[in-house]
């Protein structure tokens, strides 16, 4: 079953370079939200039943509820239907991504160890892969900020594959979720719209002048 | 320390909801005897251990108690800087509880002897002074926020990362937690592939903090942006965690064989440092642009004294607390430069030599202390730089490194020049400025300190540094 929700959660990394609408990245964190509880509850259904509530409460109310919510204040808000401002053709993500995927793969079979879970590593690293060349790749503050949530889901799997020896670090990952994420979406995007009318990193080069 | 973080929690709670100017400034005040307080309270037992996750080791004492000193000074100058640039009380409110949440998260990590609760202050200092960056409200400041938060997110994310691998290092050493001392011991039997990926990761994360390459960026802009009491900070005190962070996992990696790996990646991002502040400095307009650049090839400086070894561990920290001194002072008198010529273009400024001849003194200096030439503090733990890289043979390093200081000192001197003597402006806005003598006492007293520290350290201050640098041997 645990496999499975990697593979899903994989697949999900992918079809992050085949859609433009906004809608589609929410439902994408919402389900990355959701794959991530259930991965956590396999994982880790060995440990204490208030530790592992708290992390599957916090994973799924945080993940799955909170900030998809939020985001799609902020997309409504700031009349986010569509974006197509990736620098690099859909193709090209696709083909990027999957190497990404196949570079995980490959370094944590690398770096083999018997104190990580290799699949969960490998996803782990193409998550945070995935997420930064997202940013990369995209105009918008939006996107960054999904991108972003994709690296902190990245971080949250990885923090699983040693989790079993460091369940604090977990509710450090699931705490670096909480108090960023909700800061740098609930300040700043709005005031970033509402100040350069667009929500594009082209008004966002005053500095350098 | 349990105490003094609810003391502070207390004081920034109760200004940000109780808003009314009697209150805050009596917060104020006791927020300032909690912070005095603490830092007595660490002296008087260092060494030993506080609460779970804290330790008062020499390096957090000297780092907290350069943030104590600033915090007094930033205070007064926010204080001047609030009543200069009017806000609602509700804003000044906001200021203080973030300034105040800053301080303390800055003194948590001082003091944590646990990677992963480093860690945790570090974000909390980049949730607090985001605030304060944007405490202007202006385009600029949205800007300087949203990238400052957003790049030092991603940057912390990657140190968290780095902490993960630690952790699967620290675990293969049979170690069930991140506490330093249990780092340290079993660093010897620690394999160096993970180890590396982790000081990797963790210096790339760090290094927004530090401002230093690779992710310097973020720090420059937000000196530009920010208020200068806290540019102040930014450019001292929130520099030193970043610094502490990279210090802590430097001496996990100096107990191994890694430990050379380790100081050729400090030195390629300390020449490179220097190297983008000198030609940055060549086209910058802006004082408190300059002044972000000088503090990335200082910085700079600190990164190639680690790398060196031998004296150059002692040379790091005494440029670390006397650049302190020096970076604070210059941004709290380009605040009085602003009250006077209402800008920050080097342009716009010119012939305050006549129209504030104290503050003028202050920044020729300044100008002085910066540059490192004597009697210049800095000048000592930069000849102690030089001399630990001759010592290590790194000829060329010294070299293209001296080259580039030599440029850096031209522009400042330029720039400096411009302020102080040019004609051209200088009776723009002269009519309404109002420069009084007492804004100018902590500069000197800073000043004061750093040749004091410098050519005449107290015993107990070298005692502290050596004690600090023996945790790199």
């Amino acid at each position: 079953m645990i496999f499975f929700f990697i593979i899903l959660f994989a697949i999900s990394l992918i079809y992050l370079a085949l859609t433009e609408r906004v809608a589609r990245f929410i439902t994408l964190l919402i389900i990355q939200g959701i794959l991530l509880a259930g991965i956590a509850y396999w994982h880790l259904k060995h440990i204490d039943v208030i530790h592992l509530s708290f992390i599957l409460l916090e994973t799924l109310v945080v993940k799955s509820i909170g900030i998809p919510v939020f985001l799609n204040y902020l997309r409504k808000r700031n009349r986010l239907n569509r974006l197509n401002e990736s620098k690099v053709p859909t193709f090209v993500s696709i083909l990027i991504l999957s190497a990404g995927l196949v570079f995980g793969f490959l370094l944590s079979n690398y770096l083999q160890d018997t104190h990580i879970e290799t699949i969960f590593f490998a996803v782990a690293i193409s998550s945070v892969i995935a997420g930064l060349f997202f940013i990369i790749s995209h105009r918008n503050v939006f996107t960054h900020l999904i991108g972003y949530l994709v690296i902190q889901n990245g971080i949250f799997l990885m923090s699983l594959s040693v989790g079993a020896e460091m369940p604090m670090l977990i509710n450090n990952a699931i705490l670096l979720d909480l108090f960023i994420s909700v800061l740098v979406l609930g300040i700043f995007i709005n005031k970033v719209g509402d100040t350069f009318q667009n929500l594009t990193v082209d008004g966002l080069s005053q500095l350098k002048h | 320390m349990v105490i003094y973080f609810l003391v502070a929690m207390a004081c920034g709670g109760i200004i940000l909801l109780w808003r009314r100017k009697m209150v805050t400034l009596v917060l104020r005040c006791a927020f300032l005897l909690n912070q005095l307080g603490v830092t007595a309270y660490a002296i008087l037992h260092r060494g030993q251990e506080d609460s779970l996750y804290f330790n008062f080791d020499s390096i957090g004492i000297i780092l907290a108690t350069v943030l104590t000193i600033l915090t007094i000074a930033t205070f007064y100058h926010s204080y001047l800087y609030l009543n200069r640039h009017p806000t609602t009380v509700r804003n000044e409110s906001i200021y203080y509880a973030s300034l105040i949440l800053l301080i303390t998260a800055m003194t948590g990590a001082y003091f944590t002897n646990h990677m992963g609760v480093l860690w945790a202050w570090l974000e909390a200092t980049t949730l607090s002074v985001s605030v304060l960056i944007y405490h202007d409200r202006t385009a600029t400041s949205l800007e300087a926020t949203w990238k400052y938060v957003f790049i030092c997110s991603i940057g912390i994310s990657i140190a968290f990362i780095g902490i993960l691998f630690l952790s699967i290092v620290a675990t293969k050493g049979g170690l069930t937690d991140l506490y330093l001392a249990g780092l340290m011991k079993a660093a010897k039997d620690m394999d160096t592939t993970w180890l590396k990926i982790a000081f990797v990761l963790l210096f790339t994360g760090f290094s927004a903090k530090l401002g230093i390459f690779p992710l310097h960026t973020v720090c420059v802009d937000a000196h530009t942006a920010s208020p200068p009491p806290i540019s102040a900070f930014i450019s001292t005190s929130l520099m030193s965690v970043g610094f502490l962070g990279i210090f802590r996992m430097y001496s996990i990696i100096a107990q191994t064989d890694a430990h050379q790996w380790a100081n050729k990646i400090l030195m390629i991002s300390g020449v490179i440092s220097i190297a983008i502040s000198a030609m940055q400095l060549l086209r910058v307009k802006h004082f408190k642009r300059m002044f972000a650049f000088s503090s990335l090839e200082q910085m700079g400086i600190v990164a190639i004294a680690l790398s060196a070894g031998g004296i150059g561990y002692y040379a790091a920290i005494l440029h670390i607390v006397l650049h302190s001194f020096a970076k604070a002072s210059l941004f709290y008198q380009i605040g009085q430069v602003d009250n006077i010529y209402h800008s920050y273009w080097i342009k716009d400024v010119g012939g305050y030599m006549k129209i504030n001849p104290l503050g003028a003194v202050v920044i020729l200096l300044l100008f002085i202390m910066i540059t490192a030439i004597p009697p210049s503090g800095l000048f000592v733990s930069e000849l102690m730089v030089f001399k630990s890289l001759f010592a290590g043979h790194h000829y060329v390093i010294s070299i293209v490194v001296l080259f580039l200081l030599s440029v850096i000192i031209f522009v400042l001197g330029r720039n400096f020049t411009q302020l102080l003597y040019s004609s051209e402006h200088e009776l723009h806005g002269m009519e309404t400025a109002i420069a009084y003598r007492t804004e100018t006492i902590s500069q000197f007293i800073l000043i004061g300190l750093m040749i004091y520290l410098a050519f005449w350290p107290p015993a107990f201050f070298i005692n502290l540094i050596n004690s600090a640098v023996v945790m790199l041997t």
